[in-house]
């Protein structure tokens, strides 16, 4: 089989990379290792992987300075591993153009599921986010044609501000988006009041969706980072 | 010293007290037409400077411009400086005398209060690591002893047994990771220096966030939820807390025995946010509850062995947590059975800062 994606690994931690190249070989991908910003660059060039998964600290230089590099001339999606402490440099990277971000510790299943989803929305995006396509999840519907959500086959009536956001979120399911970006791209500026804006929308998007804290809802929460919709792994 | 706003406020206070000073002998010598009063108060005057300021700089300070005072306006001549009368110099050198002596004590006083914090501080850190290194064995030797028996002896156990103990290492080693979260918190909490930074969350976020992580773990406890329906937000560290409410739910589930109900209320009152987490188990007993949130048990030492008994741990990182957000946070038992855990925060963020 010639035709398996691959996966560049950057991780300068011996056992997390050997760990997280087996992951990915048991599940059918090609994984490339690389362990620190030097040889990383290199495998890039060489390789042109289908998908990079970063860690942020690296030996001889930082994470990001790899993302920004690359994110110059390429949308390849890229994946943040990052322990918990550097909640403002998770924010930073996906705002920086990351596609998603991994929390150390990490399950076998929560890493996989995160790379089939940001390689499918790579491959999908642009007919996903068509005018007249249709998004579905587990029940949820949306149509993009009309602007008309459905759950269960019942509709559920949105503002036009909150069909934008669930339309957003939607285009980019499985992936976590920043308060920040969901701002920038509804409202298109950002203020003082906008967080606060986009909390009060949620918070009515919520409560029309019937969400019930705790219960899968669609829409997950990401504490202090931003919103993500389920996708079909989930 | 060394702080900006530390010698502003120290030379704002010796200024404020000079001119009380001031004025006072001014309405002194009008009303009583006597001046024999007028040194003392300025003695007075640059006593309580030394007292209430740092170092000695200030007492000093006000003592020099007492003396000053009491040549220029209160004493022959009248406003003009003069030293060549004896009283005047050996009220000037009483005054002065005073006023280091004052700062002397006080600030003895103060190094002594420090010291005796820091080394409460000491103790409780020592306890804390005590009772985490005790704690962090245990897992550890089930982690080892079964990764490596499946190494070296793959062989000779079956596909169940196999599972079995990997199930241990994974249930384990998630367990080690939370213990590791919370001292993480712990130690950048307790340095003291660390300002948390405080966002505006969304009370149903979060309460969202802390269920499914819950659910995650204990997928068969059920968790009663109130919160208030309208729209709740609550100026925190978002990660923080939901540790505090998942540590304190976690509690019940390990240590509340015979529980069968599980209880989350939120409820706001007065611009601050109360968290009540009630159970109806067997409750804690009086010695418990007097040390609950101060790490471990901290008179008598770990007892050799009690599984993981990370209860001081996580709860004496509720408190840090709570603490370090100006809250409150508190324990009892209720009268028909079971714990009550409730912490408050204030809703607003009092400080300047507020981003994202």
């Amino acid at each position: 089989m010639n035709n398996k994606y691959k996966i560049l690994v950057i991780e300068d931690e011996k056992n997390i990379n050997n760990l997280v190249a087996t992951l990915l070989e048991a599940n059918g991908y090609r994984a490339i290792s690389a362990f620190d910003y030097k040889n990383g660059m290199m495998m890039y060039e060489s390789y042109r992987p289908d998908l990079v998964i970063l860690d942020l600290g690296l030996p001889d230089a930082d994470g990001t300075a790899f993302l920004r590099e690359i994110r110059k001339d390429s949308y390849i999606p890229v994946i943040i591993l990052s322990a918990r402490a550097d909640e403002r440099e998770k924010v930073n990277a996906l705002d920086m153009g990351a596609n998603d971000y991994v929390t150390k510790p990490f399950g076998s299943a929560e890493l996989v599921a995160r790379v089939r989803s940001a390689l499918r929305s790579a491959r999908h995006g642009s007919e996903m986010s068509s005018p007249d396509g249709m998004f579905e999840v587990n029940g949820l519907v949306i149509d993009y044609g009309a602007r008309r959500v459905f759950i269960d086959d019942a509709e559920i009536r949105l503002t036009q501000t909150e069909y934008n956001i669930i339309a957003l979120l939607s285009e980019h399911s499985g992936k976590v988006l920043t308060y920040s970006f969901i701002i920038k791209a509804i409202w298109g500026y950002n203020d003082l009041g906008s967080t606060k804006r986009l909390q009060v929308n949620m918070a009515n998007i919520r409560k029309k969706f019937g969400a019930k804290p705790g219960k899968k809802n669609y829409i997950v929460n990401e504490l202090g980072v931003g919103y993500r919709m389920c996708d079909r792994n989930d | 010293m060394g702080k900006p706003s530390l010698i502003f406020k120290n030379a704002l206070i010796t200024c404020a007290i000079q001119c009380t000073c001031f004025v006072l002998c001014l309405f002194i010598q009008i009303i009583f037409r006597n001046t024999a009063l007028i040194p003392s108060i300025f003695v007075l005057g640059s006593f309580l400077t030394s007292f209430i300021t740092e170092g000695y700089t200030y007492g000093i300070i006000s003592a020099v411009i007492g003396v000053f005072a009491v040549n220029f306006a209160f004493t022959f001549p009248y406003f003009r400086l003069n030293f060549t009368i004896p009283e005047n110099l050996v009220s000037a050198v009483i005054m002065i005398i005073v006023s280091i002596m004052t700062c002397a004590l006080t600030t003895k006083l103060k190094q002594q209060e420090a010291m005796k914090a820091e080394s409460e501080r000491e103790r409780m850190r020592a306890n804390l690591l005590r009772a985490i290194s005790h704690d962090l064995r245990t897992p550890l030797t089930t982690i080892y002893g079964a990764s490596s028996a499946i190494l070296e002896n793959s062989n000779e156990f079956s596909d169940e047994q196999k599972h079995k103990m990997l199930q241990g290492i994974s249930q384990e080693a998630e367990w080690l990771s939370r213990m590791v979260e919370n001292l993480l918190s712990i130690t950048r909490l307790d340095s003291g220096n660390v300002k948390i930074i405080k966002t505006p969350t969304v009370l149903d976020e979060l309460i969202d966030s802390v269920l499914i992580k819950f659910n995650k773990r204990y997928p068969n406890r059920n968790v009663t939820v109130n919160i208030p329906d309208e729209f709740v937000v609550i100026s925190m560290d978002a990660l923080l807390i939901e540790q505090v409410l998942i540590n304190i739910l976690e509690n019940a589930v390990q240590h509340a025995e015979g529980m069968t109900e599980l209880s989350l209320k939120v409820y706001t009152s007065n611009g601050k946010a109360f968290f009540e987490i009630r159970d109806n188990g067997a409750g804690i007993s009086a010695e418990r509850l007097k040390n609950l949130f101060l790490g471990g048990s901290s008179h008598n030492d770990v007892p050799p062995d009690r599984g993981k008994g990370n209860m001081g741990i996580g709860l004496s990182v509720c408190r840090t947590i709570v603490k370090a957000h100006d809250g409150d946070i508190s324990a009892v038992n209720l009268k028909e059975g079971g714990v009550l855990f409730r912490f408050s925060l204030n809703m607003e963020d009092s400080s300047d800062e507020q981003q994202i």
